[in-house]
């Protein structure tokens, strides 16, 4: 059982089913960042320190 | 106040539980001897526990996100089933989302979603992101609900999703996108506004917005598509969403909020300041005898009822009072959080309220939100350029403003405008003049029923006068 079968607020149906749909779409640009991130590290060699370009929090 | 009372398991006072903290089944918050405590019960003591134990906690706290709090002895508890008791730090007056500005309100939101991302990076989320939660203190918002975080489970979807929706987001696309003055909607609702209500009031363009469009339109309609329906609701509740893909959901709820924009131009007041009819001198005269009748009157907390722009709230502010600046206009309160905020000053905090229609109670019993009233507690109140508005504009008679002023503090600084003044004139321009007991003499021998007249002074070049009244 999942925490959102006993959260005391009503989370509602459609709004859980929305917000996976939308999730879902709102993650693919950040995977093609991390994407192009890691590309972009790799044709730039070993130069670049580890972890730049990861983990963008802000999808404004 | 109305409240609840409960037997107190060893403490010999008596715990009065908060009428608005009923919702949560894993605690509530009461006072004793006037002191405030939050319970925390069987339901939660494991989740509190680990949530203090993670450091989580620390860090919201240390920046001054969530409140903090101290860990008191079990004897004070308000029920016996008391599984821990804390005492969080007070927060001095108590406001409610439809009395923030709109930067106020969208702040509350930011500072809703930036602790939902730091919760969901330590492996925690908020159970419940109700506008209700969020207080300001020192002028800026901080989460007072301290029981409000749970250990994210995998693949949990955010169950305070759509109560953030209500309460933040639509309200805010309303204000921003279509009128100022639906804030006033969630004086109506204290559940927040409804997403297919917002929709509704929306303009079509709104829908252009990947944002609103998403969080907003394509949700209410999700709503309505399994409202009621059993079937679908198991397969919603079996829902997944790993945690990447929720930090992208919450990043682009923020950035859905963040782009929202209001400009305050146009209404009523906002230029009222910039737009007065006294000369340099007669300011400065007004501002010297402000400063000098507020520090007259004793006492921390002070309301500037009409601040508009808060010159004369910061007056008070530096003669070392924890000022309320309150204003019917949202564009004048707007105007006077942002320049508050971006001089990091603490001491002045601008509400919207219309003095004439003061919030009422809400919710249930209606004792839930308390009236603005039930909250008042301020020292001495600021009238400055009001009287005539309520006098005159609302046909308030000197009488039952002085009922008024009684009701809220035991010294009040009051302006009071003289016919002549310019100012009446224009508010007399359209209608018959049916005041003919507007005069000084009027105005004084009506507070005189209640009050002490400890001072009046003339503000110098406007036929203005200043008093300072002390309660009897």
């Amino acid at each position: 059982m999942l925490h959102v079968t006993l959260a005391y607020i009503d989370p509602g149906s459609g709004s859980l089913i929305i917000q996976v749909v939308v999730a879902a779409i709102v993650a693919i640009p950040i995977f093609f960042r991390h994407q192009i991130a890691r590309v972009a590290r790799v044709v730039r060699g070993r130069r670049s320190a580890p972890g730049e370009g990861s983990g963008p929090q802000h999808l404004d | 106040m109305t409240t609840a009372t409960t037997a107190a398991p060893t403490a010999g006072s008596t715990a009065e539980r908060d009428p608005g903290s009923f919702r949560d089944p894993g605690g509530f918050v009461y006072r004793r001897d006037g002191v405030l405590y939050r319970q925390i019960g069987p339901a939660s003591i494991a989740d509190w526990e680990a949530f203090l134990a993670s450091g989580l906690a620390d860090r919201l706290i240390g920046s001054g996100r969530l409140v903090g709090h101290e860990a008191v002895d079990l004897s004070l508890a308000a029920t016996a089933d008391a599984r821990g008791v804390i005492r969080p730090e007070p927060i001095d007056f108590i406001s409610y989302p439809y009395e923030w500005t709109f930067s106020e309100l969208q702040d509350a939101a930011l500072l809703t979603l930036d602790v939902e991302l730091e919760a969901l990076a330590a492996g925690w989320t908020l159970k419940d992101a109700s506008a209700y939660n969020v207080q300001f203190r020192h002028g800026r918002p901080i989460i007072i609900d301290s029981l409000s975080f749970e250990p994210l489970e995998d693949g949990a979807p955010w169950v305070a999703y759509r109560q953030f929706c209500e309460h933040f987001l639509a309200p805010l696309a309303l204000m921003a996108r279509r009128d100022i003055r639906l804030s006033r909607l969630l004086r109506a609702d204290p559940d927040g506004v409804p997403l297919d209500l917002a929709a509704t009031l929306l303009p079509a363009r709104t829908r252009l917005s990947f944002g609103l469009l998403s969080h907003l339109h394509l949700h209410a309609r999700a709503q309505r598509r399994y409202a009621g329906n059993e079937d679908e609701g198991r397969a919603a509740r079996r829902a997944r969403i790993d945690r990447s893909r929720l930090v992208a959901l919450i990043s682009s709820l923020r950035g859905t909020v963040r782009g929202l924009r209001w400009t305050p131009a146009g209404t009523e007041w906002s230029d009222y300041a910039d737009n007065t009819s006294y000369t340099d001198r007669a300011t400065t005269s007004k501002e010297r005898l402000v400063a000098d009748f507020v520090a007259r009157a004793p006492g921390t907390r002070a309301w500037d009822l009409g601040a508009n722009t808060g010159r004369y709230s910061r007056i008070a502010a530096d003669a070392g009072r924890e000022v309320l600046a309150f204003d019917i206009d949202p564009a004048a309160a707007e105007r006077n959080y942002r320049q508050i905020r971006g001089e990091g000053r603490t001491d002045v905090f601008p509400l919207v309220l219309d003095v004439a229609n003061p919030s009422p109670g809400i919710g249930w019993l209606g004792t839930e939100r308390r009236s603005l009233l039930d909250r008042a507690n301020p020292d001495v109140v600021l009238a400055l350029a009001l009287v005539h508005h309520l006098a005159i504009s609302r046909n308030v008679p000197f009488a039952l403003l002085t009922d008024l002023f009684a009701r809220l503090a035991p010294w009040i600084v009051v302006e009071f405008v003289p016919k002549e003044d310019p100012m009446v004139r224009r508010l007399l321009a359209s209608r018959r003049d049916v005041f003919d007991d507007y005069s000084l003499d009027a105005f004084r021998a009506a507070v005189g029923e209640r009050f002490e007249v400890e001072a009046e002074e003339p503000i110098e070049e406007s036929g203005r006068v200043l008093l300072l009244l002390r309660r009897r």
